[in-house]
């Protein structure tokens, strides 16, 4: 009797010390988003002077995307000596977007695409070198991220 | 507590409503001595705690309170004094403050500490800093919660929690009046009828003016607890009723990117000859830009931003202010900005909601100063009845032994033997050591004689 009992408590001991756990979709009970998602693709070099292209493809993780609500690009150079303010990439089709640039000095760059999307709005920002980078420019880089400073927002 | 067939002996033939009431005696005097310190102690920290705003505020005016100006400098800027002070350091957090005459707060992690840095933000520079183990607010916490010990405190802490609500069932099955004399003795204390009746009144009336609110507290602290609560989120948020996944347990959604779309930040150590390449790529969004993305979805001033730590982390905006329904989670991509997941009061299921009110009620910050005041009377009340309690028994105790009645074995008191193990169910950790206590009384208690004596057993 007592062997008994002794084996049930020890049963319902291991089976509510072995606890319950989360379920791995259980974000899909509560809300959703639908957040915009841009690959960037450009050339793997770039030569100062030369004309290059810029494209950025939107995509959403349940539909696929005709026209986004807007996107635009912008370019600076990390020190804001050379800033081309945003402007509205050329729609190819597709949830594809493009715009040409053609950079007059080497070093170290910066594209930002700004796009939004039913509700959804994304700031993607690609670093990109023109050239070759300045031992000034490499060294910015080590230091981490870089510094922001006021220059894309006075545009919104 | 006692099994053995010595009982049909040693206590006088009695009905069984009799023995049953002696049971519930013995298991609330048991419990109730037990578990006495721990009650006082959280009673004591809680109350504390309900004012940790206005403690704080008092305590860190310095750090906290700044004169406007016109114009704050960007949160980069901010960022940069804390880099220039703390070269080595990691920033894990930033706090903007929820008003224009309040500090903004970087948290950091130097190699051996966590450190709040408070900035001027109109200025950029530096107000001073706390060591976080040094904030006697979080002490105060960390007792409550967990005894400052851990998983084991935590544990502690819910078994006090626990056996509490078994002190209130069994108190109130003793408290039951049996037949209507009225309500001297049973609401209102009857202090003029000997000292041994005032004694008994002083601590069961009492109890039952609080035991609303007792209850109350400990099913709203319960959530919290490491065990229970734990898996009572889990269960809970799997229903789709309880919190999304992430606002109190469960993973962040992750910044989604592949690596070679990452741009690498050089090593001091590597030359010029980097692969272009891979400096090419995304980089992070600063905080900054996420400051204005708080801004533009809209958020509880008091927010905070946790700074992600590993390449596919994201940023979490976090507010739990005083009322429920302000509170809000908002994870980020780390590198496109996107809100992957923006998750409010009102995206709570029904179980989470009610959970949330819960817990700003517990804190006493939902309704302010009338909810601090009504918690803090509870607490008082609790530590009350807990020292009237002690203090019946050990007037009561003989010299030698426990005190406790002779009672009848748990598992021969059908009624309450079911009751309790309703409760050991619910509670499993209650569970557990009603079997510990039945293990000890059965390998020890029953055993040994000078101890059998001693527990009138």
């Amino acid at each position: 009797m007592r062997k008994r009992r002794l084996l049930l408590l020890s049963i319902f001991c291991i089976s509510i010390l072995s606890a319950c756990s989360l379920r791995s979709d259980a974000a899909d009970l509560y809300k959703q988003e639908n957040p915009l998602q841009v690959e960037i693709a450009m050339p793997d070099s770039i030569a100062a002077q030369e004309t290059f292209t810029m494209q950025a493809v939107l995509t959403e993780p349940t539909a696929s995307i005709e026209e986004a609500n807007f996107v635009h690009f912008e370019v600076w150079k990390h020190d804001h000596s050379i800033h081309l303010p945003m402007e509205e990439a050329t729609f190819l089709g597709k949830g594809v977007y493009e715009m040409d640039f053609q950079l007059e000095e080497e070093g170290l760059y910066y594209l930002e695409v700004h796009a939004g999307n039913n509700g959804s709005i994304v700031s993607p920002r690609q670093q990109f070198i023109v050239g070759k980078l300045s031992e000034a420019e490499l060294n910015t880089l080590k230091e981490g991220p870089v510094k922001e400073q006021e220059s894309s927002e006075k545009h919104h | 507590m006692n099994t053995g067939k010595t009982n049909a002996v040693k206590s006088p033939r009695k009905s069984s409503g009799t023995n049953t009431y002696r049971t519930i005696w013995r298991w609330h005097l048991y419990a109730g001595v037990i578990f006495a310190p721990l009650l006082v102690l959280l009673a004591i920290t809680g109350s504390i705690y309900l004012f940790k705003a206005e403690i704080e505020e008092v305590l860190y005016q310095d750090y906290y309170q700044v004169a406007p100006q016109d114009e704050k400098v960007p949160v980069s800027e901010q960022l940069e004094e804390v880099n220039r002070l703390y070269p080595d350091s990691v920033v894990t957090k930033y706090r903007p403050g929820e008003n224009n005459t309040r500090s903004s707060e970087v948290t950091i992690n130097t190699d051996s500490e966590s450190l709040t840095v408070f900035i001027n933000p109109y200025t950029g520079k530096s107000m001073g800093q706390l060591n976080n183990e040094d904030r006697i607010m979080d002490k105060i916490e960390e007792i409550h919660g967990e005894l400052m010990a851990g998983t084991v405190g935590d544990r502690l802490v819910e078994l006090a929690a626990c056996w509490a609500i078994v002190l209130l069932v069994t108190g109130f099955l003793l408290w039951f009046p049996k037949k209507t004399k009225g309500l001297a003795g049973v609401l209102f204390p009857r202090l003029r009828k000997g000292k041994k009746i005032a004694m008994r009144d002083l601590h069961v009336v009492p109890a039952v003016w609080i035991s609303g609110g007792l209850l109350f507290l400990i099913l709203t602290g319960l959530p919290w607890s490491g065990f229970w609560g734990d898996n009572f989120q889990a269960i809970t948020t799997n229903t789709g009723e309880g919190y999304p996944p992430s606002v109190w347990i469960g993973e962040a959604p992750v910044s989604d990117l592949e690596t070679k779309d990452i741009a690498e930040v050089p090593w001091a150590a590597e030359t010029l000859d980097v692969p272009v390449s891979k400096l090419q790529g995304l980089v992070p969004q600063s905080l900054d830009q996420i400051v204005k993305i708080a801004d533009r979805e809209g958020i509880y001033p008091s927010y905070s931003i946790f700074v992600p730590q590993e390449p596919d982390g994201v940023y979490t905006l976090s507010v739990f202010p005083p009322k429920a329904e302000d509170e809000a989670t908002i994870h980020i991509d780390q590198y496109s900005g996107a809100v992957l997941a923006d998750y409010r009061y009102d995206n709570y299921g029904i179980i989470g909601k009610v959970v949330a009110w819960g817990i700003t009620l517990h804190k006493g910050s939902q309704f302010g100063l009338i909810n601090q005041l009504a918690s803090l009377a509870i607490c008082l009340g609790i530590i009350f009845v807990v020292i009237s309690g002690i203090y019946l028994w050990w007037k009561r105790k003989p010299k030698k032994g426990m005190g406790g009645p002779a009672a009848p074995a748990l598992f021969k008191t059908k009624s309450f033997l079911l009751i309790m193990i309703v409760l050991g169910i619910v509670f499993p950790l209650v569970g557990i050591s009603i079997a510990a206590v039945w293990l000890f009384d059965w390998m020890i208690v029953q055993r040994i004689s000078s101890v059998k004596r001693w527990f009138n057993a």
